[in-house]
């Protein structure tokens, strides 16, 4: 499939090459489709600038304070952004680990333990659950996970010897909590991850599965020897994906984090990631405080950049791999 | 892979060397597959683990949201809850007129930008279009929330228009706009060249060919990713949040504030009413259907071309 495009786009280009360069295509068909890139390529720089340029004057008096600051004092500032990164990392990284682990077992189970039929079932139903707003799944964490985390989860949590360091709740006031945003975000990009990985995981060539069977290697081995190697690549490509979309969750954070901007370690504690806190500082915000919000979407945006960036290396270097084999 | 012809081992040592595979094979034999077993058995584990919140969240939804989808919900604009009457929560039909209203201007801003962009792509090699992929592919990624920042600093800010249904379809386009190119692009590239070729073989200009060949033959997968660009668009909170004001009248006018589906499911969620809570369940029913249908038909849609093509 990836091939042939691949193909298709080479043996295109010669095409264009060939009728393109000629002046009969210099029609106002030609220039209405340059117009549309002018105006695609005016609203993106529109939105890196505009974003941006809202946000300079944070850069230019506070550049520190936004980036390792501790505090928001709204109206008047400091305005400091390390809480929310740190909780944007923290929430994002331990969704991941959840995401990963259990969706690299569910991918590897759809595609090989599942019976045919059942597998293009359960596979549209993952592809389903990736379409569902992310705000479906921040209410049911607020509405029906959180509660039942309260009541039963935290203060067995919080009961374990080592626990006031990992997860320590000394107020013992369960309520929005980090760890919870983690365990909602990881639930949300669960789909993602797993839409992703089982197609990597379903396009790795029978010969070598059927190869590595004949040598008398076992299932297990086949696919750790095997499967996972062959689509290691794109499954680091997924999972950045997964990570990309946990790292700019907005509404889903903002309602089960907690909204508190302090720097927490304290996994039950409430905190805020930087998307959320945007989202709920944004409606009484006023002058200054506008443009350090801004400086933390411009904190976002390079963020979610070089995640893509990396997610798209990887994604072009399996397909190298994929090329070859 | 080597071709296995070229080995120039005697015929012994490959003997001797498959004898020792086998019995390394056979000591380790009961230990592989136990670890086999076990390594299944903790995989089926995790799809178990998966499926129990995802099927409990889509359970959960339907039940607690299908009563809710009454008359008053749909035609209604919402009220608000007092001690005399604690259960008057009104409906939600501004949320519903607002959610297709700002979608619908979103498209009709998104898809011919973003649709002759797509065909730029796909048919062009210079260095401009291969730079508009990589925008294109990176704005696709980029999180939600930074096209209502974006919205509101140059629609609200620089333009100076208030609150409205238009400053949130601007943010929704920008949302669609990627989505809708990359798919345009790929519909375009899958093109077969024999059409064009054909086309060209007539003595048809390129841009006859192209309009009149390549895009009705693309149209199944632009019209698909049109509607996945729309279902990703209807269920996105932050990009409204910050700019559509949050209107609790039923309007269908771009410069009037208008709430959507999202947003009163995102509002609601924490009022202290309890039915107001609950009906909450109702909106994100509703935003579910919207997302399910149009992406089911997108599916479809593109499914039944495939066999056509077959």
């Amino acid at each position: 499939m990836i091939e042939e495009s691949i193909s298709d786009l080479e043996i295109h280009g010669q095409v264009v090459e060939e009728f393109g360069s000629s002046t009969t295509s210099r029609t106002w068909y030609h220039y209405l489709l340059l117009a549309a890139c002018v105006l695609f390529a005016a609203v993106s720089v529109g939105f890196v600038g505009s974003i941006f340029q809202k946000s300079l004057p944070t850069w230019l008096h506070h550049p520190a304070t936004i980036i390792t600051g501790s505090g928001w004092q709204s109206p008047t500032g400091p305005f400091g952004g390390l809480a929310m990164i740190v909780g944007t990392l923290e929430t994002s990284l331990i969704a991941l680990v959840i995401a990963v682990l259990i969706g690299l077992g569910t991918s590897i189970s759809i595609v090989f333990f599942l019976p045919r039929r059942l597998r293009n079932i359960v596979a549209t139903l993952v592809e389903l659950l990736a379409a569902v707003p992310s705000i479906v799944y921040g209410l049911w964490g607020f509405l029906v996970l959180a509660p039942w985390m309260y009541k039963s989860v935290d203060p067995w949590l919080n009961s374990w010897p080592f626990a006031h360091t990992l997860f320590g709740d000394p107020s013992q006031q369960y309520g929005p909590s980090l760890l919870l945003a983690a365990i909602v975000l990881g639930i949300m990009i669960l789909p993602t991850f797993v839409a992703i990985s089982r197609e990597v995981i379903a396009v790795v060539p029978q010969d070598l599965i059927e190869a590595s069977l004949s040598l008398g290697a076992t299932r297990w081995q086949v696919i750790r020897k095997v499967v996972l190697p062959t689509s290691r690549i794109g499954l680091f490509g997924a999972a950045f994906l997964a990570l990309a979309r946990a790292t700019g969750e907005t509404v889903a954070v903002a309602l089960i984090a907690g909204g508190v901007a302090k720097v927490q370690f304290h996994l039950l504690d409430p905190g805020t990631s930087i998307a959320s806190w945007i989202a709920t500082e944004f409606g009484e915000a006023q002058g200054n405080e506008i443009s350090a919000l801004m400086a933390l979407g411009v904190l976002l945006m390079l963020l979610s950049f070089s995640l893509s960036l990396v997610s798209r290396w990887l994604v072009s270097r399996q397909r190298k791999v994929m090329a070859q084999v | 892979m080597n071709d296995l012809t070229q080995l120039d081992e005697p015929i012994e040592v490959a003997q001797s060397m498959r004898e020792e595979i086998r019995r390394v094979s056979h000591s380790t034999r009961a230990r592989r597959l136990l670890i086999s077993r076990v390594m299944t058995i903790l995989c089926a584990l995790a799809l178990a683990i998966a499926a129990v919140p995802l099927i409990l969240l889509l359970w959960q939804l339907v039940q607690r949201g299908a009563p809710q989808l009454t008359g008053t919900f749909f035609t209604k604009v919402p009220a608000t809850p007092s001690l005399l009457d604690p259960n008057a929560t009104g409906g939600l039909s501004n949320a519903i007129i607002g959610s297709i209203a700002l979608n619908i201007y979103a498209a009709v801003m998104a898809i011919p930008v973003g649709v002759l962009v797509g065909v730029f792509l796909a048919e062009s090699t210079s260095k401009f279009a291969s730079a508009l992929r990589i925008i294109a592919q990176t704005m696709a990624g980029a999180p939600s929330i930074l096209m209502g920042l974006f919205a509101f600093s140059f629609v609200l800010q620089d333009l100076h228009v208030g609150f409205s249904a238009i400053a949130g379809s601007f943010a929704l386009a920008v949302l669609m706009l990627p989505v809708i190119i990359i798919s345009t692009e790929i519909a375009v590239l899958n093109v077969p060249n024999t059409l064009r070729e054909a086309g060209l073989a007539l003595g048809a200009k390129p841009h006859k060919v192209s309009l009149r060949i390549v895009l009705p033959s693309a149209l199944t997968g632009i019209v698909t990713g049109s509607i996945l660009a729309i279902s990703r668009a209807i269920g996105e909170t932050a990009p409204v949040l910050l700019v559509i004001g949050g209107g609790y009248l039923n309007s269908w006018q771009p410069f009037n504030p208008v709430s959507a589906l999202p947003l009163s499911i995102y509002e609601n969620a924490k009022s202290p009413w309890p039915s107001q809570r609950a009906q909450v369940w109702g909106a994100a029913l509703v935003l579910v259907a919207f997302v399910f249908v149009l992406s089911l038909t997108a599916r479809i849609w593109a499914s039944r071309k495939q066999k056509v093509n077959n």
